[in-house]
């Protein structure tokens, strides 16, 4: 039988290319078929926090313990995604303070160093917080940056000579004598059909994994729980900030880069939703009002956008919200679940535990493979990640090392010093680079790999030069109109829910400055 | 300082009405904040011996009854521009003529009458080619394009350009403004 690949991963979100970076290490060769681009779902739709599992200490014990020994490894291996910020648990006035001891006591019985302070004092290392804290407690939370994450897995999963095909569907699969053999592809631009076998298939589809499952036969019943977003336009916070109760809604707030996103809701919706999030009026409202009591000085900050992704839970009938449902790993083995054989599933978990995820499951496809390789991606760093130093010099080197790390060794600075993006410092050397090597083909997957146009602007000053720049290099420079297009009907989409105050003045702006494009 | 009309903003329709003005022997001055989306006549209107004071704003203004008699500017402090007629042509949100709160829209100067939906989340599409609703929102006026406040039409204000209500073509409503008062 004629197999092109060991490995099949369908899903180019954080659990597939960690699972890919995983399979390519230890010498399998890997195909990721995604069906828009890396991170486009729930793993770019999230707040951005590397749990230090403190939240699900009381209610989910596991899965603390699971988080806080991933977040010790990811702030080795993928040191150029984290951002160490630790994070406080405050106790308001209208909480019940009894709860801070039993939440204490769980985290230190799940391996989190957790340790109550004074509420002056947490004032002072974090003076955005509400001054009516009653009480406070410091944890190993931390920043994390899940686009440069995403890329890194993907890049790293390319060295080791794995091929990731954005854009490209699975429209079936093949399965000979009750065993999946591969799949057929459409590619979703050009609508060309394909197909690519492999031994062993791995579902990677996040909430879409359900209908994935269902085209091979298998049945298996995923929570929708979709979570929706506000990112402020300055960073007010230092630390992740949040409230010492039970979980409930937008009650985390994760500073990131130069800006801070605060979240989330948790509402079930409707499968056929997922593909098409709009944050309602409502999550808008209490998103800003249970953010301000995080801290107050969110009231008058600029929203800048407004997101909602959707949590790839395994469902349980008797939780109508979702909250209580096991935020833990699920790793189905479809040959002994339902007997489909050659098929695996990795779901549930969290962005925290993605390299775990991807560790469980290639464990199991290499068991099935016979392959004795272990697991290194606890130990190897990220590319971007290495200790090593590299020379960088004036603000936009500064900041492409923040976002490439070490990197940015390989790109041209010196000749292509033009500046493109004026917020976040993009160079032209960065867009060239991400475009010939991280698989950019429009302007929102430039976006997602090298924060082009997620400044205060959103793009408004500088995405028509972006889009001559990309056009140019993708050797279409008749398409800039077409990509700029693109990118401003998905950035407006973000707009719209937060549509008041200086961000009315940008819609009012980005209309008038697009008017030829739209 | 006395003019026969001072113009608030200096943007595309402030100037052009300034312009017809002029060219019929007013006395014009204009203040201007900078920043403006369309190209105005700013050369033409001060060759023609406009007055534009210009990186600067109108802060309030002081009423007799229903009629406007002289504007106060950040810069120009103790030193009020009275004038027999007042153009507001400060824009849209873009140019601060409106402004809005997470519930309210406003007119920042004066607090003049604004017609807008009353339900924030109606004041966007999530269609970013569909003409928006808050680009239809502006001033209330009457059928001579002069500015209400609190339901009271304010007898020697007018508006003209992005500021109005509706679909604005900019120099007509600047134009329609100059007929009225000459």
């Amino acid at each position: 039988m004629r197999t092109d690949f060991d490995v099949i991963i369908i899903g180019g979100g954080v659990t597939g290319l960690g699972t890919a970076r995983d399979c390519s290490l230890r010498g399998l060769k890997t195909l990721v078929v995604e069906r828009g681009d890396i991170a486009q779902g729930a793993s770019g739709r999230n707040h951005g926090l590397l749990h230090s599992g403190a939240r699900y200490a009381v209610t989910d014990k596991d899965s603390a313990a699971e988080c806080i020994r991933e977040n010790r490894i990811l702030r080795r291996v993928a040191s150029n995604c984290v951002e160490p910020t630790e994070g406080l648990f405050i106790t308001l006035p209208e909480d019940d303070l009894s709860y801070q001891k039993t939440f204490i006591e769980s985290c230190r019985a799940a391996g989190i160093d957790a340790s109550a302070i004074d509420p002056s004092e947490a004032l002072k290392m974090e003076p955005s917080v509400n001054k009516d804290i009653i009480g406070a407690v410091k944890v190993p939370d931390a920043s994390v940056d899940p686009f440069r994450l995403c890329a890194a897995n993907a890049l790293d999963a390319k060295i080791h000579g794995a091929e990731i095909r954005t854009y490209t569907q699975v429209t079936s699969f093949i399965i000979e004598s009750g065993k999946v053999v591969g799949v057929r592809l459409r590619d979703t631009r050009s609508g060309q059909e394909t197909e690519a076998r492999a031994t062993i298939t791995v579902n990677a589809a996040g909430i879409w994994g359900q209908k994935i499952a269902a085209m091979a036969g298998a049945n298996i019943a995923m929570y929708p729980a979709k979570g929706a977003l506000l990112i402020f336009a300055h960073r007010v916070n230092r630390m992740v900030i949040n409230r010492c109760r039970k979980p409930a809604n937008a009650d985390i707030l994760v500073p990131g880069d130069v800006v801070c996103v605060v979240g989330t809701t948790s509402d079930r919706v409707p499968m056929e939703e997922c593909d098409n999030m709009h944050v309602t009026a409502e999550e808008v409202n209490l998103l800003l009002q249970e953010g301000c009591k995080l801290a107050p000085s969110l009231a008058s900050t600029r929203v800048l956008r407004a997101y909602a992704g959707v949590r790839p839970l395994v469902a349980s009938d008797s939780d109508p919200s979702g909250r209580s449902i096991s935020r833990g790993i699920v790793l189905l083995d479809h040959e002994t679940r339902d007997g489909i054989g050659g098929f695996i599933s990795i779901t549930g978990g969290k962005l925290t535990s993605y390299r775990l995820m991807g560790e469980m499951a290639t464990d199991l496809v290499c068991r099935k493979l016979n392959v004795s390789k272990k697991c290194s991606t606890a130990s190897q760093p990220l590319p971007g990640s290495e200790n090593e130093d590299v020379n960088c010099k004036g603000m936009a080197q500064k900041a492409a090392r923040g976002r490439q790390g070490t990197l940015i060794s390989k790109m041209d600075f010196e000749a292509k010093s033009e500046l493109i993006c004026e917020c976040e410092h993009v160079t032209r050397a960065e867009v060239e680079y991400a475009v010939k090597n991280l698989g950019v083909t429009n302007l929102e997957d430039l976006r997602r790999r090298t924060r082009i146009g997620m400044g205060t602007c959103q793009g408004s000053f500088c995405i028509k030069k972006a889009a001559a720049v990309l056009a140019e290099l993708l050797g279409h420079p008749e398409m800039a109109p077409i990509l700029i297009r693109e990118y401003v009907a998905e950035r407006w989409k973000g707009m719209a829910p937060v549509c008041w105050g200086e961000s009315l003045r940008e819609a009012e702006f980005m209309r008038k400055t697009f008017k030829d494009e739209l | 300082m006395s003019f026969d009309v001072v113009i608030i903003g200096g943007g595309l329709a402030g100037l052009s009405a300034g312009v017809e003005l002029l060219k019929v022997g007013k006395s014009c001055a204009a203040v201007s904040e900078g920043l403006s989306l369309n190209n105005a006549p700013r050369e033409e209107f001060v060759a023609l011996g406009g007055v534009l004071f210009s990186g600067d704003s109108v802060v309030r203004g002081e009423f007799d009854s229903d009629r406007l008699v002289k504007v106060f500017t950040r810069n120009l402090e103790n030193t009020p521009l009275a004038a027999q007629s007042f153009i507001l042509s400060t824009g849209k949100f873009f140019s601060g003529g409106l402004r809005s709160t997470k519930d309210i829209i406003y007119e920042p100067i004066f607090g003049a009458d604004v017609e807008y939906d009353h339900d924030p989340a109606a004041w966007c599409s999530p269609d970013i080619n569909s003409t928006q609703p808050f680009e239809c929102f502006g001033l209330a006026t009457d059928s001579s394009q002069r500015v209400m406040i609190s339901g009271r039409v304010i007898e020697n204000l007018y508006a003209a350009g992005e500021i109005l209500s509706g679909q604005v073509e900019i120099i007509n409503s600047a134009l329609e403004v100059c007929r009225r008062i000459i």
